[in-house]
């Protein structure tokens, strides 16, 4: 399905070209908006350039610090060639794999003439774009960031101490700072772009002419660099769960209330500062009362309603494979865009889903008690999980679960509350329910028991 | 909860989450807006305007308000004083109008204070009296700098007279965002508000209106000359006088400088063109604010609303349009057709409905005339739930004590499994966000429970009144945007039952 907004009535063809010297958040700010833009099943993919620039130093046999001690050329033989090289990718992923979608070029772009090239290369194709420039002059940001850096980014895992990493970083913003120009509306007043001078302190957009491209404004102002906490928990066993009937308002099981009781443990053993912690749980029943002894201000939110199965609601898989077997199959043929009758598919839960994750991006110290599907949403777009795999994720009853948030990527931990329950998986191409056989659908991270401590990879 | 140093008071809801909208004294109906809406849509082809315009009553309830809390703040953020600047001619207020809608809307308590509203009412500008409106030169109350003294001290009390209603607003009236519309166009002025606000614990943001396209701002310069300082004008004269007006202004104006003075403020060119934001913290307002900003064009169009047919369906059913169906399309098709000057169904227009399957088909006959046509689950009617089908008394037996709270606030009330007004306008917000943008008129044809949630954020409407609003099979609503207000006309479908 060709993605377009109501506004922006033509599918999208958007180029974000990210701009800023080394250590300035680009890639931060990159893969976070892919993670967004994918999660909306925007296609969106972003293309590295120093990636490239490493394939061709390592191909042509140049030593990449010869590189950055030398003077910097716009027109130099290698970096043409990794512009070059990083724009085909581009042209080549909007040609061939994705008709319509956002790539990122993920680039110094240091130079005006550079960028303006770009641009024009890009429109040609029929690709509209957005510069995003990452500006800082505050040594303490930098500083952060290199130490960010050398702890979570791939690219300087090679690096054996933070000194290495200091240097080679250093070497490069040299380099590349001699030519630097930053975007001003006065030389590059015709350009689409964003600029972010010293993450956020100030903020100068120009010509934010879409939709889409204000919903990227809008989500990068609700960002935090900050490492945080966020914390989820499915409600506890209920009556439905224990007769594998879907949907309903059921109230929890005796199983399920004593997790209940259980969920006040863990949060004072597990959740540091819990005396700040806020709770939101769905409009139904079970959540609610999972959350009963919780002592903490709770909101209730529409939003967080388990996904809505219209006319299957209330049933069990069984019954639903023999009362409906049309749609039972096309259910488990495309699980990700099949709509129940009167219901809703998961492509409908994270459009309502959308208010949440900014509310989430803008926050820490929150529980979020919800469903099950709900809570594959929403953990799929911490962990970005692609929507084909993230219906069929199992999340287990009677788990809190820690999302740990940090710039590069999200660590996820289960804490195990220890009190049996039933399981609500159900596999591909049966009606049967129970974990998966292989396990290979299960959420990542390490796991705790909340009685031992021990932690279990 | 709160800090002795933090600016932000910070309160804890009473009760968490939609309970507190339960709690029937905070949301009795008001009669006024109950009233005037009612009887707006009794008279068909009657012209009215929306209540953007009205103060809150202190029992105002916003349509998309999360939570409330006893003194009707949102506990995110403290006091807030937007202050525009900019000089005449800049859509300031109309900026300021658009925003103080979508911000009440959201349920932030929100009031304008133009300080041409007190200054019309301290002065008479039609007689040569005090004030002389005609000559200007440097004497003239219009000049950012009189040298008059008389003049510069009628100023000084008109503008505290502002002030004093601003500061009444946050501290007897529950306020959290007050928008002071005037040019405050000198840089000693701002830092002076700035001071004296943070005083009172209010937090300020500027947001300058600057305009360098110099056939937006003769357009809009056009538009201004209709206010109501130049009622009795000759069209020609008014517009020469409002050009000496900002000439007048120009000489002392300074524009907001980061370099000059480190004040939190948006600053945006062309409206939205180019925004230039300085030392903002991006709090939950603050990011709604620029992003709203963002989005809003200075609209003169306007947004059409029709029924879909076939609306005593389950919510369940989703069967494909019927004959009759077909022909009702049809008829609201021609109705709108000829509203229009060349009798024809303009190409820019876009559709929206909902992904029902009787919705998608009846808008094909859009689509074939060359319009946009965009289908979006969020446009789904209600989903009422356990409540579905069931009459009044029969939902009296069935769920009493759900009924009985359902009576005191059907905005915010909701049974069992279904959806409450409030929901679908959380759900609607990234819409009407989207709707903002947009350059184009609007057909939005949807079940009569999701007219009256875009109803209610297009006519500033209160809460309580939304799910009593009645719109007739046989009309099609036009909402038009204008500069002070937005105005609502019944376009009558001929050939179709009332209902």
């Amino acid at each position: 399905m060709p993605f377009a907004t109501i506004a922006d009535s033509n599918p999208i063809k958007l180029c974000v070209v990210i701009v800023g010297l080394p250590a300035r958040g680009k890639s931060f700010i990159s893969q976070k908006i892919v993670r967004y833009l994918s999660w909306l099943s925007i296609p969106t993919k972003s293309f590295n350039c120093s990636t490239n620039l490493e394939q061709i130093l390592k191909e042509s046999g140049t030593n990449a610090d010869d590189l950055f001690r030398s003077n910097y050329a716009s027109d130099g033989e290698i970096l043409n060639k990794t512009r070059d090289i990083t724009l085909e990718q581009i042209l080549d992923w909007f040609g061939n794999v994705a008709a319509c979608g956002v790539a990122i070029y993920d680039g110094i772009n240091a130079t005006k003439v550079e960028r303006d090239r770009l641009n024009k290369t890009l429109q040609n194709h029929g690709i509209n774009t957005v510069f995003l420039e990452a500006y800082c002059d505050d040594e303490s940001i930098i500083e952060t960031n290199i130490t960010d850096i050398d702890s979570t980014s791939p690219e300087y895992s090679k690096f054996e101490s933070l000194q290495d990493t200091i240097n080679s970083v250093s070497n490069k913003i040299q380099f590349y700072s001699k030519a630097y120009q930053t975007l001003t509306t006065e030389d590059e007043g015709d350009l689409s772009f964003i600029k972010l001078i010293n993450f956020s302190s100030q903020i100068i957009l120009n010509h934010i002419d879409s939709y889409l491209k204000s919903r990227i404004v809008y989500y990068i102002m609700n960002l935090h660099v900050k490492n945080r906490y966020i914390w989820l928990s499915r409600h506890g066993e209920s009556q439905y769960n224990l007769e594998g009937k879907i949907g309903g308002d059921a109230s929890l099981s005796e199983r399920g209330v004593k997790y209940s009781y259980k969920l006040v443990e863990l949060v004072n053993k597990y959740i540091p500062n819990h005396d700040k912690l806020e709770v939101w749980t769905s409009t139904l029943k079970r959540t609610q009362q999972t959350a009963k002894f919780l002592p903490y201000p709770q909101k209730q939110w529409k939003a967080l309603d388990e996904l809505d199965a219209g006319s299957c609601d209330g049933l069990t898989y069984e019954e639903i494979a023999e009362k409906y077997p049309d749609d039972f199959k096309a259910r488990d043929d495309n699980k990700f865009e099949y709509r129940y009758p009167g219901g809703e598919s998961y492509r409908d839960v994270i459009t309502r889903l959308e208010p949440i994750i900014m509310a989430l991006e803008n926050q820490e110290n929150v529980l979020v008690i919800t469903h099950q599907a709900v809570l594959r949403c929403i953990y799929a777009y911490f962990m970005n999980v692609h929507q084909e795999e993230s219906p069929w994720m199992s999340i287990p009853l009677h788990t809190l679960i820690r999302l740990e948030i940090k710039a590069y990527g999200t660590q996820v931990t289960r804490i195990k509350a220890d009190i049996p329950a039933v399981s609500t998986y159900k596999e591909r191409g049966t009606s049967k329910l129970g974990e998966s056989s292989n396990g290979t659908n299960i959420m990542s991270g390490s796991v705790i028991s909340g009685i031992t401590d021990k932690v279990v990879i | 909860m709160s800090t002795e140093n933090d600016v932000a008071q910070i309160e804890e809801a009473r009760i968490p989450g939609n309970y507190s909208a339960r709690k029937i004294q905070r949301w009795n109906p008001s009669s006024i807006y109950a009233t005037n809406i009612i009887h707006n849509n009794v008279k068909s082809n009657v012209k009215s305007n929306d209540a953007i315009h009205k103060n809150l009553p202190v029992n105002h309830v916003s349509p998309a308000q999360m939570y409330s809390t006893d003194s009707g703040r949102m506990f995110h953020a403290g006091s807030i004083c937007i202050i525009m600047v900019g000089l005449p001619g800049r859509g300031k207020t109309n900026l300021s109008i658009s925003l103080c809608r979508y911000l009440r809307w959201l349920g932030v308590r929100t009031e304008l204070f133009h300080l041409g509203d007190y200054r019309r009412k301290n002065t008479d500008l039609n007689k040569e009296t005090d004030l002389n409106f005609d000559k200007l030169n440097s004497n003239s109350y219009f000049s950012l700098q009189p040298e008059n003294s008389n003049i510069k001290n009628l100023k000084s009390k008109i503008k505290s007279e502002l002030i004093d209603d601003i500061i009444s607003f946050f501290e007897t009236s529950n306020g959290q965002i007050a928008i002071y519309d005037a040019i405050n166009g000198l840089s000693s002025e701002r830092k002076k508000l700035l001071d004296f606000f943070k005083s009172k614990n209010i937090k300020c943001l500027f947001i300058e209106s600057i305009i360098d396209d110099v056939e937006l701002l003769n357009e809009n310069i056009r538009d201004a000359v209709n206010s109501p300082d130049y009622k009795s004008w000759d069209s020609e004269a008014a517009l020469e006088n409002f050009t000496n007006r900002i000439k007048a202004n120009e000489a002392y104006y300074e524009h907001l400088d980061s370099k000059r003075a480190n004040l939190p403020f948006i600053q945006s060119y062309n409206f939205g063109e180019k925004i230039l934001i300085n030392d903002l913290k991006h709090d939950f307002l603050t990011t709604k604010i620029i992003y709203y900003l963002l989005n809003a064009k200075i609209k003169c169009h306007s947004i059409y609303f029709a029924r879909c047919s076939l609306n005593k369906l389950k919510f369940k059913d989703d069967p494909p349009i019927t004959e009759n169906g077909k022909v009702y399309i049809n008829k609201i098709y021609n109705t709108l057709a000829s509203s229009f000057t060349d009798k024809k169904i303009p190409k820019g227009l876009v559709v929206w409905t909902s992904t029902r399957l009787r919705t998608i088909q009846s808008s094909q006959i859009f689509k074939n005339a060359g319009c946009t046509v965009r289908h979006r689950p969020e446009l789904t009617q209600l989903n009422p739930g356990a409540a579905e089908g069931l009459t009044d008394q029969e939902l009296d037996e069935k769920f009493h004590e759900s009924y009985v709270k359902h009576l005191s606030d059907p905005y915010h009330h909701r049974y069992p499994r279904a959806e409450s007004y409030h929901d679908l306008a959380l759900k609607i917000e990234p819409l009407i966000l989207e709707m903002e943008k947009l350059s184009h008129d609007v057909l939005i044809i949807a079940d009569e429970t999701i007219i009256r949630i875009f109803y209610g954020y297009l006519m500033a409407s209160n809460a309580n009144d939304i799910p009593l609003i009645e719109f007739p099979q046989n009309e099609i609503i036009k909402i038009t945007y204008h500069t002070y207000n937005n105005e609502i006309e019944n376009l009558v479908v001929d050939g179709i039952a009332k209902e």
